[in-house]
C-alpha cells in the first residue's frame, strides 16, 4: 500500500535529512527486487496454467470432483429432473482399490476392475505374517480415484491420494514391500478413511474405542484438515480413537462393539464436545461406526466366519447417552469366545472384503453371505464392505 | 539483617543494583539479553505454572508457539442470571479454549496498575490477580539477583513514578498493589522513591559542585520530571515533581493505529462493525491474543470467501492465528527504536500469506506523535514554573530512560534549555542505579 501521500512524506524526510535518502532508496530497491522476483513467479504459474502443465495436477482434483458429484446425485435420489441432468455428468469408477494396513503405518493396495467382481473369489495370500509387533491388520475398500485421510491416534492426520500407494504384486502380500505413512515417534496409525465426498457431509463424527463421541460440523473440519489436527477424542488416557465417519444431520450412526452390542443414535443428538455415549463393558470396545438409514439390511460377520443379517429396521435409536445398547448375539456365544469383526449396513448387491488370521484375503458377494451365512473360514481378522453397485 | 537492593520494576524493562558505599554495582541479571543488566518485563507462565522473565521468557514462547498445533473445546465458563420482574433465570455460559496452549505469555504489566481497572487474569486453571502476577515477576528477578550475590536479599528500594494516575486514590491503589506484591515476592522491607529522583540520585555521584537539575525520565509507561538541587547531601532539596501518562507504549499503539492498520482492513468500505471490532483491536495488545477461537475464524474466512478485502483479512487472520502478535509489537518497538539513530526503516513482517511492508521515516513518526510532543512540551514548562526557578537557573537537564532516546524530545529540550545543559544519563539503568543508593543510605 503505497499511497501518494506516504511518498510526500517520504520525499518530505529526505528533504529534512539529506542523510536519509541513501537509506530510503535501499528500502525501496530491495523492496523492488522481491517484488518483482514474485512477480516472475506469479507470471511464470500463469504461463504453465495457460500451456496446460498444470493440467495432471487439477486432473486429480477433478476425479474428486466427480466423485462428488456422483454422491450428490445418489443424495438427490432417483427419478428428479436433476437426476437425468446429473447422470451425463456422472463419473464412471475405473477401478477399486482394497487396503490394508496396520499401526506401524504400512499400507499395502490391491487394485481390482470392478468388472472382475462377480463372484465370491480368493484374491491374495500374505507370505509374511499377517500380524507385525501384535498390530492387527485392518482393510480399507475405496474407489482409486479417492483422496485419503491418515488418522493416527495422536490427534494428528495426513492426506495423500490413493495413487500414492503402489499397487501390491498380483496376489502376494508381504509387509516388507508396503507403503510407509510415517507415524511420528509413539504415534500410532488408527484408521483411515476417503474424504471426497467430505465437502457434502453436514457432519464428521469421531469415535474412540470406548465409546466416546464427538460430532464436528463439516466447516470445522476442513480446518482441522488445515492444521493437520483433528485431535484424539479421548478423556482417558488408556482410549484410543477408533474410526470417523461423514454423514448428514438426519442419518443414524451406529457403533458395534467387539463382544457385540450395538449402539444407534441420529446424527444431530451426538454431542458435540467428547463425551461417552456408550456403555461397554470393560474388557469390551468399538470395531466399526458406520450410518444406515439408506440400505435395507445390517451385516455383521464374527471371528469365527458366521456371517449373521437382519433388517435395518432392527436397530433401535437410544434416547439417551451412556446406554448399554442392543445385544447382536446371545450372552452364550459371546462366552464361547465369539465377536464381532465387522459390520455394515449392506444391500444384496454389496461385496465385502475378509482378511484371515491364516493371511489369506477373499472377496465375498453378500447375497452368498445371506444365503450361506458363513465366510467358510474360520478365523477372520477384518471384514469391510464396498457398495459398487451403485457406482458402476 | 539482609541485604537492600534497589530495584526498578519498569514498563518495558526492569533492572537490580546493589551500592557498596562507593560505587553501584548493576547486576546481570539476563544473561541472555544483549544488555545483561537489562532484563525485559516480560512473564511466561507455562501450563505447568512454570514462571520464566525476560529474554527467557521471550525464547520459550517462540519455541513453544510459533507454528504449534491448536485444539479448541468449548468448555463451560460460568453462568450468567437474568432477573426480571417477573421472571428469574440462569443461563451457562461457554468459551472456546485452546487446550493445547502450552503457556501464557504477559507484557507492559505495569502499565495495568496505572488504569486500576484490571483485577487480573485466568491463566489455565489458576486465576492471577494484579499483585500475584507482579509477585512473580519480582520473586524470579529476586532470585536471580540472589544467586549472583550469593547471599540473601530482604529488603528493596522501588521505583515509582511521580504519578501512577492523576486520581489519587488510583495512585495509592497502584503503591500498595506495588508494596503488596514486593511483600509476597519475598521482600521483607520495602521503600519506595520516586523514579527521576532515584535518577537524580546516580547523576548526582558525578557532581562535583551543587546543581539545580532537571531530570526528564522517560520511559515505557510514563514521563516524569523533578527539578532538584544536587550535589551538596545536606542541603538537596526537590523543587518540583511532575508526570505524565505518556510514554514508549503509547507511541507503539500511535505507529500501529497511524500506520499498520490499513494492512488488517482498517479503512476498507464494506466491512460489518464485528469484522471493524476486530481489525481495531489490532492495537490492543492484551485483546489480539485472546482472538483466536472457532468463532473468528469462521467469521474471518467467511468474510475473505464474500471478496470483503480478502487479502486484508487474510493478513488479519494470519497474524491472530500464528501466534504472531508478540513479534508484531516488537517490530514496531523495534521501529521506533531505529528511528532514533536514523531517518528511515522498515516495519515488516511475513509469515504465510502475510506480506506487510511499510517504509517509515522520522518524519512521519514526528507527525503521528505531534500531539504527544506538545502535551510533553506543556507539562515539563509547567513543571518548570513549579518550581520557582528560571530557565536559565537550570544548570543541567538530565533525560534518562528508552524514550528520551527518541530525537525529537531532545531537540526539544535543546531548544528549551540549550544543547549545551542537555546531558544523557545511563537511559535503561540509572533509575536502577539511584535506588540501590537510596537503598542503602535510606
Amino acid at each position: 500500500m503505497i499511497t501518494q501521500d506516504k511518498i510526500d512524506e517520504w520525499i518530505r524526510e529526505v528533504e529534512e535529512r539529506p542523510a536519509s535518502a541513501p537509506n530510503i532508496i535501499r528500502y525501496i530497491a530491495r523492496r523492488l527486487s522481491d517484488l518483482t522476483s514474485r512477480n516472475e513467479e506469479l507470471l511464470n504459474e500463469n504461463i504453465a496454467l495457460r500451456l496446460g502443465k498444470k493440467v495432471e495436477e487439477y486432473e486429480t482434483r477433478i476425479a474428486s470432483l466427480e466423485y462428488q458429484l456422483e454422491i450428490l446425485r445418489r443424495q438427490i435420489g432417483s427419478g428428479s429432473a436433476a437426476e437425468a441432468i446429473l447422470e451425463s455428468a456422472a463419473p464412471a469408477i475405473h477401478s477399486v482399490s482394497l487396503l490394508i494396513y496396520n499401526g506401524l503405518g504400512q499400507i499395502l493396495r490391491v487394485e481390482l476392475d470392478p468388472a472382475e467382481l462377480v463372484e465370491t473369489k480368493p484374491l491374495a495370500k500374505f507370505v509374511s505374517d499377517v500380524n507385525v509387533q501384535s498390530f492387527p491388520p485392518r482393510l480399507l475398500v475405496t474407489s482409486t480415484q479417492e483422496e485419503l485421510l491418515f488418522v493416527f491416534d495422536s490427534g494428528r492426520v495426513a492426506a495423500a491420494p490413493v495413487t500414492a500407494i503402489p499397487s501390491a504384486s498380483q496376489g502376494v502380500l508381504d509387509w516388507e514391500q508396503a507403503f510407509l505413512q510415517e507415524p511420528r515417534g509413539s504415534e500410532e496409525l488408527v484408521t483411515i478413511l476417503p474424504i471426497a465426498k467430505m465437502t457434502l457431509a453436514e457432519l464428521c463424527i469421531q469415535t474412540s474405542r470406548r465409546g466416546y463421541v464427538k460430532k464436528m460440523s463439516g466447516s470445522f473440519f476442513e480446518s482441522c484438515l488445515t492444521n493437520s489436527y483433528v485431535g484424539t477424542g479421548t478423556k482417558q488416557k488408556q482410549d484410543k480413537t477408533c474410526s470417523m465417519v461423514f454423514c448428514g444431520k438426519n442419518d443414524l450412526f451406529v457403533m458395534i462393539s467387539k463382544e457385540g452390542r450395538s449402539f444407534t443414535m441420529e446424527a444431530n443428538k451426538l454431542p458435540i464436545t467428547i463425551e461417552p455415549v456408550f456403555r461397554i463393558s470393560a474388557t469390551d470396545h468399538i470395531v466399526t461406526t458406520f450410518t444406515g438409514r439408506r440400505k435395507p439390511y445390517l451385516l455383521f460377520v464374527t471371528n469365527t466366519g458366521k456371517a449373521v443379517y437382519r433388517d435395518i429396521q432392527w436397530l433401535e435409536q437410544a434416547n439417551t447417552f451412556r446406554t448399554q445398547g442392543q445385544p447382536i448375539f446371545s450372552k452364550a456365544r459371546r462366552d464361547s469366545g465369539t465377536w464381532i469383526v465387522g459390520s455394515a449396513a449392506v444391500d444384496e448387491k454389496d461385496w465385502g472384503a475378509a482378511l484371515a488370521a491364516d493371511g489369506s484375503l477373499g472377496l465375498y458377494r453378500v447375497s452368498d453371505l445371506f444365503e450361506t451365512g458363513s465366510l467358510g473360514v474360520s478365523e477372520i481378522l477384518d471384514f469391510v464392505i464396498y457398495g459398487i453397485e451403485s457406482r458402476s | 539483617m539482609g541485604l537492600k537492593v534497589g530495584l526498578d520494576f519498569g514498563t518495558s524493562n526492569s533492572g537490580v543494583a546493589v551500592f557498596d558505599g562507593h560505587e553501584v554495582h548493576l547486576l546481570p541479571v539476563d544473561r541472555l539479553n544483549t544488555l545483561p543488566e537489562v532484563v525485559k518485563s516480560i512473564l511466561y507462565i507455562t501450563r505447568d505454572y512454570k514462571h520464566y522473565i525476560g529474554q527467557e521468557a521471550v525464547e520459550l514462547y517462540y519455541r513453544h508457539n510459533v507454528g504449534r498445533l491448536r485444539r479448541f473445546e468449548k468448555q463451560w465458563v460460568g453462568e450468567l442470571e437474568y432477573r426480571g420482574s417477573d421472571m428469574y433465570y440462569v443461563r451457562d455460559v461457554y468459551a472456546y479454549v485452546d487446550v493445547l496452549k502450552p503457556g501464557r505469555l504477559m507484557q507492559l504489566i505495569k502499565s495495568a496498575l496505572r488504569t486500576g481497572n484490571y483485577p487480573g487474569t485466568q491463566v489455565f486453571e489458576r486465576y492471577y490477580t494484579l499483585t500475584d502476577l507482579i509477585a512473580v515477576y519480582l520473586r524470579a528477578l529476586k532470585e536471580r539477583a540472589e544467586t549472583m550475590l550469593a547471599e540473601s536479599i530482604s529488603g528493596v528500594t522501588l521505583g515509582r513514578p511521580v504519578k501512577f494516575s492523576e486520581n489519587m486514590h488510583l495512585d495509592r491503589k497502584a503503591e500498595d498493589t506495588l508494596r503488596q506484591a514486593a511483600y509476597q515476592a519475598g521482600f521483607q522491607q520495602v521503600s519506595f522513591e520516586l523514579e527521576p529522583v532515584a535518577a537524580a540520585l546516580f547523576y548526582e555521584l558525578s557532581l562535583e559542585q551543587p546543581q539545580n537539575v532537571l531530570i526528564f525520565d522517560f520511559g515505557g509507561g510514563t514521563l516524569d520530571i523533578t527539578i532538584m538541587r544536587l550535589g551538596d547531601q545536606r542541603n538537596r532539596k526537590v523543587y518540583a515533581n511532575n508526570g505524565i501518562g505518556i510514554a514508549g507504549s503509547d507511541f507503539d499503539r500511535t505507529i500501529i493505529e497511524k500506520r499498520l492498520m490499513p494492512h488488517f482492513g482498517k479503512g476498507q468500505a464494506g466491512l460489518d462493525p464485528d469484522l471493524l471490532e476486530l481489525v481495531n483491536a489490532v492495537s490492543d495488545w492484551v485483546a489480539l491474543p485472546e482472538l483466536s477461537t472457532p468463532p473468528i475464524k469462521f467469521k474471518l474466512e467467511r468474510a475473505i470467501r464474500e471478496g470483503l478485502a480478502p487479502v486484508r483479512l487474510k493478513t488479519l487472520e494470519t497474524l491472530i492465528f500464528n501466534d504472531l502478535a508478540f513479534s508484531f509489537y516488537n517490530g514496531v518497538e523495534s521501529a521506533k527504536i531505529t528511528l532514533s539513530g536514523q531517518g528511515a526503516t522498515v516495519i515488516g513482517l511475513q509469515a504465510n500469506k502475510m506480506d506487510i511492508w511499510e517504509l517509515y521515516t522520522r518524519y512521519q513518526f514526528e507527525q503521528d506523535i505531534r500531539e504527544y510532543q506538545v502535551k510533553i512540551r506543556e507539562v515539563l514548562l509547567q513543571t518548570v514554573s513549579a518550581s520557582g526557578l528560571e530557565l536559565e537557573q537550570i544548570d543541567a537537564v538530565v533525560k534518562t530512560g528508552g524514550s528520551s532516546s527518541i530525537p525529537a524530545f531532545s531537540e526539544m529540550l535543546g531548544d528549551i534549555f540549550g544543547p549545551e545543559r542537555v546531558k544523557s544519563s545511563d537511559v535503561f539503568s540509572s533509575v536502577t542505579a539511584g535506588l540501590a543508593i537510596r537503598a542503602r543510605n535510606g
